[in-house]
């Protein structure tokens, strides 16, 4: 799954960092940034409500392949520079986090039986 | 009859070559040191604010002939004992347990009060500040000015005394280390990162010091993004780098939400990187409540910026290999941060 199986996924517009060819290995959906520090895994992609710059700043620490915010949340234009700056995909999504997780899983699912 | 200088040369019978050459000797001693505020400006602090951090308290401690005495002891014979040997103190100890301190000033206070011939356990201090071997001796320094004392016993893991620590020692050490240092950057050109940098090699050494303002969250972050490049420049392996920026991170995000601001330092050199968080208070009450999964202090404005879970000290403590925390109110908290770069798997290796 890369950046654009997200978008479409997720019926959500990258906004900034631009495309990448990266692939998820972990999925974390979380809105503390100190919980998504603790994750070890590889390859984070990133799913949280927290519309701010420090989200993408903590994506960048834990080289995260790409960062959805989630409800069509207003995006802060600093967040989407610091998204430019750090190449990090940034997805706007209209749907709830609950949503994304669930097509997520179920096309990682697919993916794998495939 | 040959001339020579002697009124320029003090009686100086060499040849005038020989003194030429002398003075140009001299001359370029002048130029490059020793001393030092040398040549740029810029090596000297960064040589010692590294060595304060290398250097360890058991690297400048007296270990060997520790003058003590036993808590039977009378004070008369601590007196004398500091009388002979120049100093202004004396452990009580039996074996390496530490039982308290006879100072001067307890000398002064027997000879006035008439107990100079009562046992040492009777009078001495025992509420006492020790240093710990392993600290970096920029916390002794640090002790030495924050205290009024000359000396600090210096306790290992299983608290026992292991050496005596005073100002002259520390300076002592400090001067030889520095001489070192100086002698090995003045020869080779370039200073601050004297080996070849060579693709995927660690440089010697580097620092940098990133301000954090209080409650600056739009900036917060930067200082640990900018240790995460240093390290893959530095060739250092990713999952070293992810252990060293959360720390870095987290610790960052500490100052500039629940402190009235301060500093990260951060240096690396072949064997280790170094976080030092450090904030102009207010302290920290209880340091291991803090510690603990999940406590914090924040507020609401804190959370609904993602942060205040209370992980921040646990997680940087989980991913260093060594951790310590200093925390007075109000004057501020220190928290080091260090992780050895030696294991191979530190080093990338594609």
């Amino acid at each position: 799954m890369n950046t654009t199986d997200i978008v479409k996924t997720l019926d959500g517009t990258l906004v900034a960092g631009g495309e990448s060819d990266r692939t998820v290995g972990t999925v974390v959906a979380n809105d503390l940034m100190s919980d998504v520090l603790l994750n070890d895994g590889d390859d984070i992609l990133l799913l949280t409500s927290l519309a701010s710059d420090q989200a993408i700043r903590t994506a960048n620490i834990v080289g995260a392949m790409c960062v959805v915010v989630h409800n069509a949340k207003p995006l802060p234009q600093t967040m989407c520079q610091v998204a430019d700056t750090l190449g990090i995909p940034l997805v706007s999504s209209p749907l709830s986090k609950y949503e994304s997780c669930v097509r997520i899983h179920a096309f990682l699912e697919a993916e794998a039986g495939a | 009859m040959d001339y020579k200088p002697t009124i320029l040369t003090g009686g100086d019978t060499r040849s005038d070559d020989q003194i030429m050459a002398a003075h140009e000797r001299r001359n370029v001693r002048r130029v490059s040191g020793p001393g030092l505020p040398g040549s740029d400006g810029k090596g000297e602090p960064l040589v010692i604010m590294e060595l304060l951090q290398r250097l360890r308290v058991k690297d400048v401690m007296r270990d060997h002939d520790i003058i003590s005495v036993v808590r039977t002891d009378t004070m008369h014979f601590a007196q004398n004992l500091m009388k002979r040997n120049h100093i202004s103190g004396v452990p009580v100890v039996e074996g390496s347990r530490l039982f308290g301190i006879v100072s001067i000033n307890d000398i002064i206070m027997a000879l006035e009060g008439g107990w100079i011939g009562d046992p040492c356990q009777k009078h001495m201090a025992t509420n006492l500040v020790v240093l710990e071997e392993d600290m970096p001796l920029a916390f002794a320094l640090k002790y030495f000015e924050n205290y009024i004392f000359g000396r600090f016993p210096v306790l290992n893991k299983e608290r026992d005394l292991v050496g005596i620590v005073s100002q002259r020692d520390v300076t002592r050490v400090l001067m030889r280390e520095l001489t070192k240092e100086l002698a090995r950057l003045e020869g080779t050109p370039g200073g601050a990162q004297p080996e070849a940098k060579s693709e995927g090699a660690l440089p010697y050494y580097s620092m940098r010091q990133f301000v954090v303002v209080r409650n600056d969250l739009s900036n917060a972050g930067k200082a640990a993004n900018e240790i995460k490049k240093m390290l893959s420049e530095a060739g250092v392996g990713k999952k070293t780098i992810r252990r060293i920026a959360v720390a870095a991170y987290e610790l960052e995000i500490n100052v500039c939400i629940h402190s009235l601001g301060g500093s990260i330092t951060f240096i690396l050199d072949s064997h280790k990187a170094t976080v030092i968080a450090k904030d102009k208070g207010p302290g920290i009450k209880d340091v291991e409540w803090a510690l603990r999964d999940g406590t914090s202090t924040a507020n609401d404005w804190i959370r609904s910026m993602g942060f205040g879970a209370g992980m921040g000290l646990s997680n940087s403590k989980r991913v260093a290999d060594v951790f310590d925390i200093k925390s007075a109110v109000p004057t501020g908290t220190t928290v080091l941060c260090e992780f050895n770069l030696d294991a191979p798997s530190a080093v990338r290796t594609a």
